[in-house]
């Protein structure tokens, strides 16, 4: 019969619940009868005593540290340290989420210009679920790729109509979601590269105008910056904002993909003097946007405040949505058609967007995926005759040239990401970005944390990942035999039946 | 956040255990005959004397910088709680010693409530006391 050894943490802790006050007292008499000195003991083991008693005894909100004491600690410290251990040592290549570490590998090689060509053979899944895409059998060499231009506005044939020179936008993060170091360096960075930023629901762009980036100003359900007291639209006040020479366009934001129904959120741990002044809000208090625009309150209204917004800015005016219905995307678009008025471009919204804070439920259950929307959309302007008044953008996860083709695929003219950008100037996926402790500086407002970012360098990294999205985009357009993004189509995509757009694939 | 009110009474705790145990330091580094006489019946003297003064120089400056206060607090408790138990053992109350054994004292009861005032900022309670409740209402 063999005796096989394990610890049982129970006996365990009972026993150091016992060891620590009989050591104290064993100090005590040894200070007492021997030497003073004894007594360097005897004082942390009665503070021990004292702590322990209290978790034991005084105490209700633990039942592990009522029941174990000390010891129970060991949980909570081990647990705290989980995510990090998780992702430095434990968790697979292509395992985390939202981004796993090829991923965010990938950003952080083009933003440092690091040739990212992998060798041996891809990780992922070759099964049933990766779409791929499909090349021709002659590709065309790089000369005969034209140059990326999109005009926004030019259906109208309005006299602001913005070029596009660069597809990849800089999603919308305001000041507030980001600190003012993280805003800088995009901005510099996009502005290096003669790209657009938008910039996020959050009131005057302060910061953002800093730098001479092209900005897309985006107006949220609470309007901060072109509000009235009553959360209606203040004309003049967007007028005046629509009249900067670096606001190209303005976007107005129905919806966002990490929480469509729901207005943004900024948590009061993040709300400074100044972020209050710029959105007109009180400190103290977390701020949540209301749920939908007192304007826009059935398919008519909304299309007429599109049309408001474009009479009083005068500039393309683009709309951004996750859809959650395509017969209702179906439905408000009939009504453009209706009132004849299109929006200059219209972003949908994947579910699988990010944010600063939202509730989980709508993280991760609300709306849908960024693919199959965009492709229901897509079909949806084309069958109505309308996708010629307007630009479609994607957004949702799209950080990676890979992610990027497929939704140039499915019919988008541009692509906007805002994580993509936050990992190019060193986004770690800490995952705290509500909680003003970003610990690379980037959502915080704290200035010991921001110190770490270096306007310059990051806005280096920035303008390096774009040009090396350019630079993938154009090698897989030249894999498909297209010269631009508009040569692209559906057909190009290899969808596996367990995709989400299998139901889209036509099966012969 | 700890109330500015609280923050005070911490601030005004910490100044008093400064100035009771910063006094008695001229006394120990300077090998003052009473300081001597206390820490030669301990049966400490020198290496006590100066270890425990340079202790105690520490606790009060790590009591003035305020990302260290907690520590300093809880290094000046644990000092006084040893010149407690010394008074209790060896050296008595009678005379100058009941004074000084009061003030020993009256620093442990200010280093203690500045402990209780700033307990959120001990590491080891950080865990039970970061996550903040809903807004729909506070956690008992």
């Amino acid at each position: 019969m063999s005796t096989k050894l394990s610890i049982n943490l129970h006996k365990l802790a009972r026993f150091t619940n016992t060891a620590i006050p009989v050591l104290a007292l064993l100090f005590f008499v040894g200070g007492w009868q021997i030497s003073f000195y004894f007594h360097f003991l005897t004082v942390p083991f009665l503070g021990l005593t004292f702590l322990n008693t209290y978790y034991l005894l005084g105490q209700r909100n633990h039942s592990l540290l009522r029941n174990f004491g000390i010891l129970g600690q060991g949980r909570y410290l081990l647990e705290s340290l989980g995510p990090e251990l998780r992702q430095y040592l434990y968790s697979g290549d292509t395992e985390e989420r939202p981004f796993n570490r090829t991923e965010r590998r990938e950003v952080y090689r083009k933003a440092n210009n690091i040739d990212s060509a992998a060798s041996f053979g891809s990780q992922n899944d070759f099964d049933a679920t990766e779409i791929k895409l499909r090349h021709s059998l002659f590709p065309i060499s790089k000369e005969h790729v034209l140059p990326y231009q999109m005009a926004f506005g030019e259906e109208r044939g309005i006299q602001n109509a913005y070029t596009l020179t660069v597809p990849f936008i800089i999603s919308g993060m305001s000041y507030g979601a980001l600190g003012q170091r993280a805003i800088r360096s995009l901005a510099r960075g996009i502005a290096q590269t003669g790209g657009l930023m938008n910039t996020g629901e959050g009131g005057y762009p302060k910061y953002h105008l800093m730098e001479k980036c092209d900005l897309a100003f985006q107006i949220g359900t609470a309007k901060f910056g072109v509000r009235n007291e009553d959360g209606t639209l203040n004309e003049p006040l967007l007028a005046d904002l629509a009249a900067k020479e670096q606001v190209k366009m303005i976007e107005l934001k129905l919806s966002q993909g990490a929480k469509p129904g729901k207005g943004g959120m900024l948590p009061k741990e993040k709300i400074t003097a100044e972020i209050a002044e710029l959105r007109g809000v009180p400190m103290g208090r977390d701020v949540v946007s209301p749920t939908h625009h007192s304007e826009c309150e059935d398919y008519p209204s909304a299309v007429a405040f599109i049309r408001r917004i474009q009479d009083v800015s005068q500039l393309p005016v683009g709309i951004k949505l996750c859809i959650g219905d395509p017969r209702q995307f179906a439905e408000l678009v009939s009504e453009m058609k209706r009132q004849d008025s299109f929006p200059d471009w219209i972003t949908i919204d994947g579910a699988e967007g990010g944010t600063g804070a939202a509730p989980k439920a709508f993280i991760d259950r609300v709306g849908m995926p960024l693919f199959p929307a965009l492709k229901s959309a897509q079909d949806i302007l084309l069958a109505s005759g309308a996708r010629q008044r307007l630009k479609l953008v994607a957004s949702g996860k799209l950080i990676n040239p890979g992610s990027q083709i497929i939704a140039f695929c499915l019919g988008a003219d541009a692509i906007a990401t805002a994580r993509g950008f936050m990992l190019s100037i060193g986004c770690i996926q800490a995952m705290q970005c509500g909680s003003n402790t970003c610990p690379v500086g980037i959502t915080t407002h704290h200035p010991r944390l921001e110190r770490g970012i270096i306007i310059e360098d990051k806005a280096l990294r920035v303008a390096n990942y774009v040009h090396s999205l350019e630079h993938d985009l154009e090698e897989l357009l030249c894999s498909t035999g297209a010269r631009s993004v508009k040569d692209l189509s559906f057909d190009n995509l290899y969808v596996p039946n367990e995709s989400t757009l299998y139901p889209f694939a036509n099966h012969n | 956040m700890t109330s500015p009110k609280f923050k005070l009474v911490s601030w005004v705790a910490q100044i008093i255990a400064v100035l009771i145990m910063g006094q008695t330091l001229f006394f120990k580094f300077t090998a003052a005959p009473e300081s001597v006489q206390l820490f030669t019946e301990l049966n400490m003297e020198p290496h006590g004397r100066l270890i425990i003064g340079a202790l105690e120089l520490i606790a009060c400056i790590l009591l003035i910088i305020p990302s260290s206060i907690v520590y300093g607090a809880l290094l000046g408790s644990s000092l006084m709680a040893g010149a407690i138990i010394g008074h209790v053992t060896e050296l008595g109350w009678q005379g100058d010693r009941l004074e000084l054994g009061i003030y020993a004292i009256v620093v442990l009861t200010c280093c203690i409530s500045t402990i209780m005032i700033r307990r959120r900022e001990l590491p080891l309670l950080k865990v039970i006391h970061s996550d903040k409740p809903t807004k729909r209402g506070r956690r008992k």
